[in-house]
């Protein structure tokens, strides 16, 4: 070794150090990422190439009584559009910006979906609404047309490239063999709600733009009809493109649900409705647009059919419903066709609620069968100051307690309903809550409202800034004893009355649920009756009241509607005054007289007298049950 | 016998050296391994596998030429050295030879046919011209005109490679000088006023926009990874995805997601390491820095038997150059060092490269049968 080697010697030395800090510094650094960071990229690894799908479980079905099918589902092809396409999501970043300015122009939108809009028979602007306004979870596409003609469907896949983000998606929509048939009870259902989503949680497996139940069995029975979403893993390569299955948890269906509606008896109720509304505008009352009809079983409580007019299709809200359909839906001048008025509106009950006062004065004996009393048309017993009258204003004369619920003789009750203010005990009312008045039946429907039993201090708390009105009066009391005045009721609450009356006083909860059917269709769990009220008549009493109004129906204010009626039917009409309003017609019914099994309350809002618009509607739905003729019935009755 | 024998084999270690052997296959083999599952998930995998050994194969030539040439001839060649570095640089200019890739003109073509990057023999080129020019001070580098005159011949190689534009390789560049120049006995403070001017220069460089825009992204994003985490970070974050995964024992040769997946760019070029890491784990990768240890080591151990400067220096160019290359490329598939397309030696897929590193094995074979002579 020569001392030029010596020399290096040290410059090597850095240099070995300059490599050994180089390698060094990758070991600690590959042993902090790998070693000690390992499981953490391991994890990214695993979200870059892992996609968690989910599958939907068909939702069950929704049958009638005996089997048939209310709604199903059927397969259909949708065009979707993919939020995630550039283009596509470009619009929607611009639309959701606060800045109105960043709004997209209408050419921007045009060029974007203007080849869809075309193909699909929409406007630009139309889908990029369905696009853009939708609720779904983020990376989700979102539907833009369902039931796309096949040859459409064919130019959207060829020419992908006009379309952008656009792909199609064969998907389960659900279907309404009996059309709008029963669209109340059986409801809509949509994408869920961001409020409903919030407050499914975590467990509930709902992801946004899940279809779910929005009305009516469709959203009572959710949790029953839903199912369990299946999952599978996919890998995907970098392009998003899926490889392989790497694990997968089948659906599980959502169960079946069978109704207590009976398809055929929906049908005569809906039917007689809209028929009972051209009967109303034949009695020139020409505002008649709305009505609703309940029949339920007295011993059960299972309803069996549950018709609202005016009604609505349920299929416009397959993919989504259009803004334009949606605003019509909810609009006064349609009257409101989504309501369910058998639960959701309360009306005064007019005449068909003295069988409840009657049946109070019989059993607080304010009253009894035969108590006699003078009809001069005009009643002065509160002082000539206040006068009140008869619906017949030349008076019925000396007029029996029967008698007067037969011709609905309004003095008769003004004389029992003065009785009970004289009382001060609020007896009228404690009566009425025992039939459930003035709460909910507690139905299996959502949106039920519990109508209302007036007394002081509602009155008061009603008329809080109205120091004037707080008082309860003698003529709260009178006016309530014929179902007027403050008292309201739903045509639900009103068929449980009559129901009750027919069940020796106990009402039955009404319930629309009959049973759950397990995969195999046979029963896994069926609704038990239970009891809603009992309300403690004496069988005296319901038979005097029975007798007097069977007595309705064949010589009194429903003789006309039921003449030629083959089996015997104990029920009452009512022809209820709406400020500014033309009469709503009521009806309501028990039927057979004695031992009886249906129960049945029909409203005509605006249609004038009960005895000749709303008693046919439920003539014609007792005989479809008692299989009986089924006819159109042109009644007279002038009464109030 | 037993004399006869020991004289043999002692004539062999004259004229081989093992231990440069050995490392240098075990490397080749370990990085045909690797690439061989790389491209195995690739659009014609098992034609790239076959370049990539026919590669190892044309690269014996350079290596046995160069071992048989006593490197001392080329000290005397210093200016045709210099010329023909810069034709290398040039060439892919010229009409009808060049093509560019990746926003640079860095390819040799005739017709459609690539034939190499010239960048990469440069780099030996470089190493022996400039040593020869180091090795005339005798060790002793202390007149700025001298540090001029070196850092001149640096220069032209720069602005030639950095007009392709090739960044990386420039790096490399810089990264050989500075070791020649460090055993070519440049007083220290020279290297301190150069790292001043070198960190002027790289800010001089970002604030005049002078770089390409994908080079100025990269610089940039390796600052701040989360700055376009589609674009230019999305591959430095799969590549530390995938090196991260392997864990301690990585997920098993082919079986690396990020890999055969395609989330991985380059993979089987300048990410190779990333498939490494991914499918080989922390052992898969520490044994690669073993190899690359005794690599050097033994390079190391070649120099410092150099009888003269000049030989000395070649080495030390050739250890700098590797050196750098392995820093380079690992650091950045580790988030360390900014992304360059920078080959990492014996390992990534490329033929030029494959065959410029097995030139430079046989400089250091020349350097090292020579030790004795004059």
């Amino acid at each position: 070794m020569n001392t030029f080697q010596q020399q290096l010697k040290s410059r090597f030395a850095v240099l070995g150090v300059i490599v050994l800090l180089v390698l060094g510094s990758l070991l600690v650094r590959l042993w902090s990422m790998q070693v000690l960071s390992g499981e953490s990229y391991a994890l990214q690894s695993e979200n870059n190439r892992i996609r968690e799908i989910s599958l939907e479980a068909p939702r069950g079905r929704i049958l009638d009584r005996k089997g048939k099918p209310l709604v199903t589902n059927r397969a259909t092809l949708a065009v979707s559009v993919d939020p995630a396409n550039d283009q596509v999501r470009k619009l929607i970043i611009h639309a959701q910006s606060e800045a109105k300015s960043d709004d997209p122009t209408r050419a921007e939108i045009e060029s974007v979906f203007g080849g869809l809009a075309d193909q699909l028979g929409m406007t630009p602007q139309e889908v990029f609404v369905k696009v853009a306004d939708s609720q779904v979870e983020a990376l989700r596409p979102r539907v833009v047309a369902i039931d796309v003609p096949l040859e459409i469907v064919s130019i959207l896949s060829e020419r992908q490239q006009e379309f952008p983000g656009v792909r199609i998606d064969e998907i389960a929509v659900r279907e309404y063999p009996n059309g709008s048939l029963a669209a109340h009870v059986i409801g809509y259902t949509g994408e869920i709600s961001e409020s409903q989503f919030a407050a499914s949680g975590e467990a509930s497996g709902y992801e946004l733009g899940d279809i779910v139940g929005k009305t009516g069995a469709e959203a009572q029975f959710e949790n029953v009809l839903q199912g369990d979403k299946g999952r599978r893993l996919i890998e995907v390569n970098a392009q998003g493109k899926p490889q392989r299955v790497l694990d997968e948890q089948p659906a599980v269906a959502g169960r079946d649900i069978r109704l207590t509606i009976d398809i055929d008896v929906q049908k005569v109720a809906e039917a007689a409705l809209v028929e009972a509304l051209n009967e109303a505008h034949r009695q020139n009352f020409p505002k008649a647009k709305a009505g609703a009809a309940v029949v339920i079983d007295v011993k059960t409580g299972e309803v069996l059919a549950m018709a609202s007019v005016p009604t609505y299709n349920p299929t416009v809200f397959l993919g989504g419903v259009s803004t334009d359909v949606w605003k019509k839906l909810n609009e006064k001048t349609s009257e409101y066709p989504l309501n369910n008025r058998a639960i959701m509106a309360a009306y005064p009950p007019a005449s068909t609620f003295k069988a409840v006062t009657g049946l109070a004065g019989l059993q607080y004996k304010v009253t009894y069968s035969g108590k006699t009393y003078t009809c001069n048309g005009k009643w002065t017993d509160m002082g000539s100051q206040w006068p009140k009258w008869c619906w017949d204003h030349s008076g019925h004369g000396t007029i029996s307690f029967d008698r007067g619920i037969e011709d609905s003789c309004d003095v008769v009750f003004y004389n029992i309903g003065y009785e009970f203010y004289k009382r001060k005990a609020e007896e009228l009312q404690a009566f009425s809550r025992s039939f459930g008045l003035g709460s909910d039946t507690k139905i299996d429907l959502p949106g039920e409202v519990s109508g209302r039993v007036p007394d002081a201090k509602w009155k008061k708390a009603f008329n809080e800034n109205y120091p004037e009105y707080q008082l309860w009066l003698p003529g709260d009391t009178v006016n309530m004893a014929i179902g007027q005045g403050d008292m309201l009721v739903t045509p639900l609450q009103m068929t449980t009355i009559y129901a009750g009356i027919a069940n020796g006083g106990v009402v039955m909860q009404p319930h629309i649920l009959k049973d759950v059917l397990a995969s195999d269709g046979k029963v896994a769990k069926s609704f038990e009756p239970v009891v809603l009220a009992d309300t403690g008549i004496s069988d005296a009493n319901l038979d005097i009241m029975r007798r007097a109004l069977v007595r309705v129906t064949t010589q009194g204010t429903g003789a006309s509607a039921f003449r030629g009626f083959d089996a015997s039917v104990a029920g009452k009409t009512g022809t209820a005054e709406v400020k500014g309003k033309d009469d709503y017609a009521w009806f309501a019914a028990f039927a057979p007289a004695t031992n009886a099994k249906y129960a049945v309350a029909v409203v005509i809002e605006q249609g004038g007298h009960g005895g000749s618009v709303a008693a046919p509607v439920g003539r014609n739905i007792l005989a479809k049950l008692l299989g009986l003729p089924v006819e159109t019935v042109h009644a007279t009755d002038l009464s109030r | 016998m037993r004399r006869v024998e020991r004289t043999r084999w002692k004539a062999v270690r004259d004229f081989a050296n093992a231990p440069l052997f050995l490392a240098t296959i075990a490397l080749i083999i370990y990085g045909s391994i690797v690439v061989s599952s790389a491209t195995s998930g690739m659009d014609g995998g098992p034609g790239l596998f076959k370049r990539h050994l026919l590669g190892i194969a044309v690269g014996l030539v350079p290596m046995i030429i160069a071992w048989a040439i006593d490197y001392k001839l080329l000290k005397h060649w210093t200016g045709p050295l210099m010329v023909a570095l810069g034709l290398l640089l040039i060439s892919p200019r010229i009409p009808g030879l060049g093509d560019s890739a990746g926003g640079a003109t860095s390819w040799l073509q005739i017709g459609d046919m690539r034939l190499f990057q010239p960048s990469e023999p440069a780099k030996l080129v470089l190493i022996v011209a400039i040593a020869a020019l180091i090795a005339e001070f005798e060790g002793k580098i202390d007149r700025p005109k001298d540090v001029g005159r070196i850092l001149g011949y640096l220069g032209v190689a720069m602005v030639l490679i950095l007009m392709q534009p090739d960044l990386g390789t420039g790096l490399i560049f810089v990264a050989i000088t500075m070791t020649m120049l460090l055993v070519g006995g440049m007083k220290s403070r020279y290297f301190a006023i150069l790292a001043v001017v070198g960190a002027v220069l790289i800010g001089a460089v970002l604030g005049f926009h002078v770089l390409a825009d994908y080079q100025e992204d990269r610089l940039l994003v390796f600052v701040d990874p989360a700055r376009d985490p589609r674009g230019a970070g999305y591959n430095l974050a799969q590549a530390k995805i995938a090196i991260g995964s392997g864990g301690v024992s990585g997920q098993g040769l082919g079986s690396g997601t990020q890999g055969n997946l395609h989330f991985l760019p380059e993979r089987h070029t300048d990410f190779i390491f990333a498939v490494l890491g991914e499918e080989l784990g922390f052992t898969g990768a520490l044994l690669l820095l073993g190899m690359y240890l005794a690599l050097l080591v033994t390079a190391l151990a070649i120099a410092a038997s150099s009888r003269d400067l000049y030989g000395a220096l070649i080495v030390a160019g050739v250890i700098g150059m590797w050196t750098f290359q392995i820093l380079e490329n690992i650091g950045m598939s580790l988030g360390m060092m900014p992304i360059t397309g920078i080959p990492l030696p014996f390992l990534s897929f490329g033929s030029s490269a494959m065959v410029t590193n097995l030139g430079a094995v046989g400089l250091l074979l020349s350097v090292w049968s020579r030790r004795y002579g004059t």
